[in-house]
């Protein structure tokens, strides 16, 4: 069995090439959001952005948590409803679950896949985004695990419990 | 002799509940509650709702609010409290197929029915009537409700000031293609329905 430096380092990088492997696998297996804005206009812009799915989660470390304790606190009660809507969705055929069309806008959300697509087409703006539903998930149950405001500040000012370490 | 007899029944039996549990599971996945809403005025405005029944029926026990728990709707409604609701849905679930109720007036006609396990209402408006003029009947609403016995049973099997959603769904997914309800108006149409396709047509 081969020993010595060059064995360490062969040992090293084959960890780290398992490494990326699996990063790669989990980065594949959650998908890409993707998000298309056409202007109308002349000249207008194309905006295409793909965004790995598990940087979503990643970005709400990021996000102003005052914005998403709004959030949370608005949508709260629906969270754990919109995560099991988002499994259940999962399971389902693809096919096309909402569509709005008048003349001057049409709106399609539809799941496709493992994703749930929005297109929304109006007179301004041609728009597509593609959201995995397994990051979508995540990114719910984030929400979900961020306290609202009040609980955080009685947590901050109440003095810690009877029979805690002492400090 | 015996023991061959008790196999053979034990086999029969394990391949109906296969079969009795792979079809519950295919008609609670197969099965869809379609809305759609065409405006017909100036905004000309077409609304198409597909929502799987398995997913409702999932979905409805996680909403908390103040009005939906647990897939039970409150009604703190006192009218539902004097009236016995169930009591009347049952004389009417086990009498024969007959009209009970038939209002008619210049301005509506309201018409409440039993027809083949369905329990039907219909409603005609005479909007803009002129009720010196009986001629001039101005523009039609309709209104068409049909929804089946089970489906109310389940609806109204909760406690006497609650309606039972979740279980009203629940039996949705084990009846056939149905309309469950109508309106037409001078400027929109709303049609719900329940059937196996995942489009509206």
């Amino acid at each position: 069995m081969p020993t010595g430096p060059a064995a360490v380092a062969g040992g090293a990088g084959t960890l780290a090439l398992a490494a990326v492997m699996v990063g790669g696998a989990f980065v594949y297996d959650m998908g890409a959001v993707h998000i298309s804005v056409q202007s109308k206009k002349p000249g207008g812009e194309h905006i295409r952005l793909i965004v790995p799915a598990v940087a979503a989660p990643i970005a709400m470390q990021f996000a102003p948590k005052r914005e998403l304790q709004k959030a949370v606190e608005e949508a709260g009660p629906y969270l754990p409803a919109i995560k099991i809507a988002l499994e259940e969705l999962a399971k389902c055929p693809d096919g096309p679950l909402v569509q709005v069309t008048s003349p001057r806008e049409k709106v399609n959300i539809a799941k496709v896949g493992d994703a749930l697509v929005i297109d929304v087409d109006d007179e301004g703006e041609t728009v597509h985004v593609s959201v995995p539903l397994k990051a979508a998930g995540i990114v719910i149950s984030q929400l979900e695990s961020i306290p609202p405001p009040d609980r955080e500040e009685h947590a901050k000012h109440s003095p810690p419990a009877e029979g805690g370490p002492a400090m | 002799m015996e023991g061959r007899n008790v196999a053979a029944m034990r086999k029969i039996l394990l391949g109906l509940a296969i079969v009795l549990s792979t079809s519950t599971a295919a008609l609670a996945v197969d099965r869809w509650v379609h809305i759609k809403v065409e405006d017909g005025g100036a905004n000309g405005e077409i609304v198409r709702v597909n929502v799987p029944l398995a997913l409702a029926e999932k979905v409805l026990p996680a909403i908390n609010t103040k009005e939906l728990r647990g897939g039970k709707v409150k009604c703190n409604n006192a009218k539902i409290e004097e009236v016995d609701v169930r009591a009347i849905l049952e004389a009417v679930r086990t009498a024969p197929d007959n009209e009970f109720v038939t209002v008619e007036s210049k301005r509506n006609h309201v018409r409440v029915a039993k027809s083949a396990g369905h329990l039907l209402v219909k409603v005609q408006e005479w909007k803009g009537a002129d009720k010196d003029n009986p001629d001039a009947k101005g523009k039609q609403e309709t209104v068409d409700v049909s929804i089946p016995f089970p489906v109310i049973e389940a609806l109204l099997s909760g406690e006497k000031d609650e309606l039972d959603v979740l279980a009203a769904v629940r039996a949705l997914g084990t009846i056939g293609d149905t309309v469950l309800v109508t309106v037409n108006d001078k400027d929109s149409k709303v049609r719900i329905w329940v059937d196996s396709r995942n489009t509206t047509e």
